[in-house]
């Protein structure tokens, strides 16, 4: 196995592509009690429209099938369901679906090889009936509706409609009720013989392990599998524009909840480093501009316009990169002009180098925590790895992030005509 | 992982937990005290206003620069309700001086002199809390009161809370309530903030990699000498009263939903503390898994729900059913739930059941020590509750429990409310 040691948070990845093409990460928390099992696939609810490998025609199919899947992975054609068996075994079993990837994990103190048994037994083993594939649809609609509940993922996705023409990023993870009544157990098999092939997927391990060990009781559970051809994958031409400037929903709150969303695609590609250090730029931005200490942050509190703190994302993948800033207020337009007008003054005024030393250490120590729960570490390698990075390189390429790059992604990424507010209000 | 216990005065107890697994040191102030409607809301003012400045840090501005200044050391407060108490908890949480770029930092020190300033020496002026700040903070307090609503399902479980324990204690609403918010003033609020430090039970809860030397920090820190020795004015949980002749309580009301949120708030009618472990394997099997009878009969055979699990309040000796459900499905999923009860009462669960739950439950036990925040929120449990139960002995009373033990737990079990959150 390769080793990747990180002197800074004192830390070692073993990494190990197999013949079959299945990437193996191993990070040993020695003393640790706790054991984390992640099994992903490069595979989430954007991945709708691709060309199976070695077909001519594309397959399109409706949404939320990758969040089906999910649900019904855990089915045993013995009868048996994989959550019940893992349950049993005292872990903690669960599994989730993103834009991006879908993930089927386990955690536990004991009987660690007896959950592997199982997990790499189910993922392995699809078993979907006309049956169970109706069944699932009134579990799901529940979960739909939960979500139409949550404001928060209202003002969202509402953000996200606002800012994407195209780019199913936009589309619920879960799909529709519409949507899913659709699905049948054809769709399914064809999308798992697509897309949960080895060399589409990946496994983290955390916790106290040897990892060469480890990694043989790893390929001992592997089937047997041909390497095989490359998905192509077909996502829609985005354009860099907007839909609209605002977007506003009715819903029983106490107060507005607003997004504002800055679409920031581009079509270029970028260096692993590019990407790391684009990440840890705008995290330190977003930081000076409407963080805790940010002067905006403080004067929208004192006069009492804004409730809380906001939270500050950049997301991106494949054909999409936005930043998210979301909270709650009595007035959002007034937030929202206040934001520009302080963006505005940035870009005239400049960066303050106390500013950014100060966010650079917080940022800093913010990858450090990371490390302290065998969960978010072996989360953290893989849903890294599918954006093509490794975790320890921000905490490599921090260093070389200065005051002028920081300007530059200021104005590279903080344009007006690329902004929306999303509201949700009563 | 060493849980020690050192009472610096009367009612001022600093727990230590030493453990070198963590890259962080998490410091933790808790103020425990009596939950009253008289005071719910100033409690809730307090722990808004102190996270705005201390003595020497005056403004929330300069208490972030410095956390940030420590590689992002994190600053939190939280406000809580166990039993019938009401719990003020401060935390900062720093980077261990090992994982820094440069070893020339003392952080832990900065850590815990900084939250003992923000707790104990707040930004005071003519002999009141800051004007402008305890103004805003009145206003924030009043978003929160308002706030309850924004989070549907957990509106639907306060409300079910309100509805049992109407004119107690615990059926209060720990942010307090927006008529009483009007006649505090920053004065009389100083005062009872000063009579709250005074009287209210301390613990100060250190986890990480420690040295003999904080001990010292803490006990020679001239916040702590300034506090009073005190016989904590807080509630242990009491084993409840029985009340045979319950009678179940249906509330329903309406507000803008698409689905209806059910809520039953069942009383177990429990006789000693043992039996509290007892009721944890009871709801374990009841709601607590997914091998449980409500995920298995609720969702995987009846498909009515995606959330259908149960919770356990041992503070209170009360479970919490919580379903998300279509409104038309009401009367359905009604039926299924108390069918779940009815078969716990008969005995009808298996030993496979007992001892997958037995696992569970063991398996949490056993993460305590993996956690910082987990670790000093279970001693803190242990704290409140006037026992001091070790992991081990913990996992051992688990071990031992029989299915006489459960089926004993499930014939105390009663339905107190059925609250149900419809369009």
């Amino acid at each position: 196995m390769q080793i990747i040691e990180n002197l800074k948070v004192k830390e070692k990845l073993y990494i190990e592509k197999l013949a079959n093409g299945l990437t193996v990460m191993i990070i040993p928390k020695p003393g640790m009690k706790k054991k984390y099992m992640i099994w992903g696939t490069n595979y989430g609810s954007n991945d709708n429209k691709f060309i199976v490998p070695g077909e001519q025609e594309v397959t399109e199919v409706p949404n939320g099938v990758a969040h089906f899947l999910e649900h019904k992975l855990f089915e045993q054609a013995d009868g048996t369901n994989s959550l019940d068996t893992l349950t049993a075994l005292g872990v903690n079993a669960n599994a989730y679906t993103t834009n991006e990837h879908t993930a089927y994990l386990f955690e536990c103190t004991d009987n660690f090889y007896e959950a592997m048994d199982e997990l790499m037994d189910y993922v392995q083993h699809p078993y979907f009936t006309d049956e169970n594939v109706e069944k699932e649809k009134g579990i799901i609609g529940q979960e739909i509706r939960m979500y139409d509940d949550y404001p928060d993922w209202r003002v969202y996705l509402n953000t996200l409609n606002a800012m994407y023409y195209e780019n199913p990023i936009k589309i619920d993870i879960t799909g529709t009720i519409e949507t899913i009544s659709k699905i049948d157990k054809d769709i399914l098999y064809k999308c798992y013989n697509t897309f949960y092939h080895p060399s589409n997927m990946a496994i983290a391990i955390a916790g106290d392990f040897k990892p060469e060990e480890l990694l043989e009781e790893v390929k001992k559970r592997l089937i047997p599998n041909k390497p095989c051809g490359e998905i192509k994958r077909i996502y829609p031409d985005e354009p860099e524009e907007i839909v609209k400037p605002e977007v506003v929903q009715k819903l029983e709150v106490s107060n507005p909840i607003y997004t504002i969303g800055i679409k920031n695609i581009r079509n270029e590609k970028q260096s692993k480093s590019e990407l790391v250090k684009k990440v840890l730029s705008m995290e330190i931005l977003l930081n000076i501009i409407y963080g805790r200490s940010s002067k905006l942050y403080q004067e929208l509190y004192k006069d009492g316009i804004i409730y809380g703190e906001p939270s500050l994302d950049y997301e991106f993948g494949k054909n999409y990169a936005h930043v998210l800033i979301t909270g709650m207020s009595s007035n959002p337009r007034e937030v929202y002009k206040a934001f520009k007008e302080r963006v505005e003054e940035l870009k005239n005024n400049g960066i303050d180098k106390n500013d950014f030393e100060r966010l650079k250490k917080m940022i800093y120590g913010s990858y450090i925590k990371e490390y302290n729960d065998v969960q978010d570490i072996a989360r953290m390698f893989l849903s890294d790895y599918f954006k093509g990075i490794c975790s320890f390189d921000y905490l490599e390429e921090i260093e070389g992030i200065n005051v002028e790059y920081l300007t530059q992604v200021l104005k590279d990424v903080f344009k007006e005509d690329k902004m929306v507010l999303s509201i949700v209000e009563n | 992982m060493k849980h020690e216990i050192k009472e610096i005065k009367k009612g001022i107890k600093f727990h230590t937990l030493n453990t070198d697994k963590f890259k962080t040191n998490l410091f933790a102030i808790f103020l425990t005290t009596k939950l009253n409607r008289e005071n719910v809301t100033k409690n809730a003012l307090i722990s808004m206003l102190l996270r705005r400045g201390s003595m020497t840090m005056k403004s929330q501005e300069e208490i972030s620069k410095k956390m940030e200044d420590l590689y992002g050391a994190s600053f939190d407060c939280g406000l809580d309700k166990t039993g019938d108490n009401q719990v003020l908890k401060f935390y900062i949480e720093g980077i261990n001086d090992k994982y820094l770029p440069e070893h020339n930092e003392n952080i832990l020190k900065t850590v815990i002199e900084s939250l003992l300033d923000i707790v104990f020496n707040p930004y005071i002026e003519n002999e009141g809390f800051k004007k402008d700040y305890f103004e805003q903070e009145k206003n924030n307090v009043k978003q929160r009161i308002e706030g309850k609503i924004d989070n549907k399902a957990r509106y639907a479980l306060e409300r079910c809370i309100e509805e049992m324990y109407k004119n107690e204690p615990y059926g209060l609403y720990k942010f307090g309530y927006e008529e009483d918010l009007d006649k505090i003033n920053e004065k009389d609020l100083y005062k009872y903030y000063k009579e709250l430090i005074n009287s209210c039970k301390i613990d100060i809860f250190l986890s990480g990699d420690l040295n003999n030397n904080v001990e010292k920090i803490i006990e020679e820190n001239e916040n702590i000498k300034k506090l009073q020795e005190r016989e904590p004015d807080f509630e242990m949980p009491k084993i409840p009263e029985k009340d045979e002749g319950i009678q179940e309580n249906v509330v329903t009301e309406s507000m803008d939903v698409s689905q209806g949120k059910l809520v039953i708030g069942l009383n177990v009618n429990i006789n000693n503390d043992e039996e509290k472990y007892w009721t944890l394997m009871y709801n374990s099997i009841l709601g607590g898994s997914a091998n449980s009878k409500l995920f298995q009969n609720v969702r995987e055979k009846a498909h009515l729900a995606y959330v259908a699990s149960s919770s356990y309040y041992r503070f209170k000796s009360i479970i919490f059913i919580n379903s998300g459900i279509e409104i038309s499905n009401y009367d359905k999923a009604l039926e299924v739930i108390k069918e779940q009860i009815e078969e716990m009462k008969q005995g009808k669960f298996t030993e496979e059941e007992i001892e997958n739950s037995k696992k569970g439950i063991i398996a949490a036990i056993n993460t305590i020590d993996d956690e910082q925040d987990t670790g000093i929120t279970y001693y803190f449990g242990q704290e409140l509750s006037g026992s001091n139960v070790s992991e081990e002995d913990y996992i051992k009373k688990i071990e031992n429990i029989n299915k006489d033990n459960i089926l004993d737990i499930a014939n105390k079990v009663q339905i107190n409310t059925i609250y149900f959150l419809k369009d």
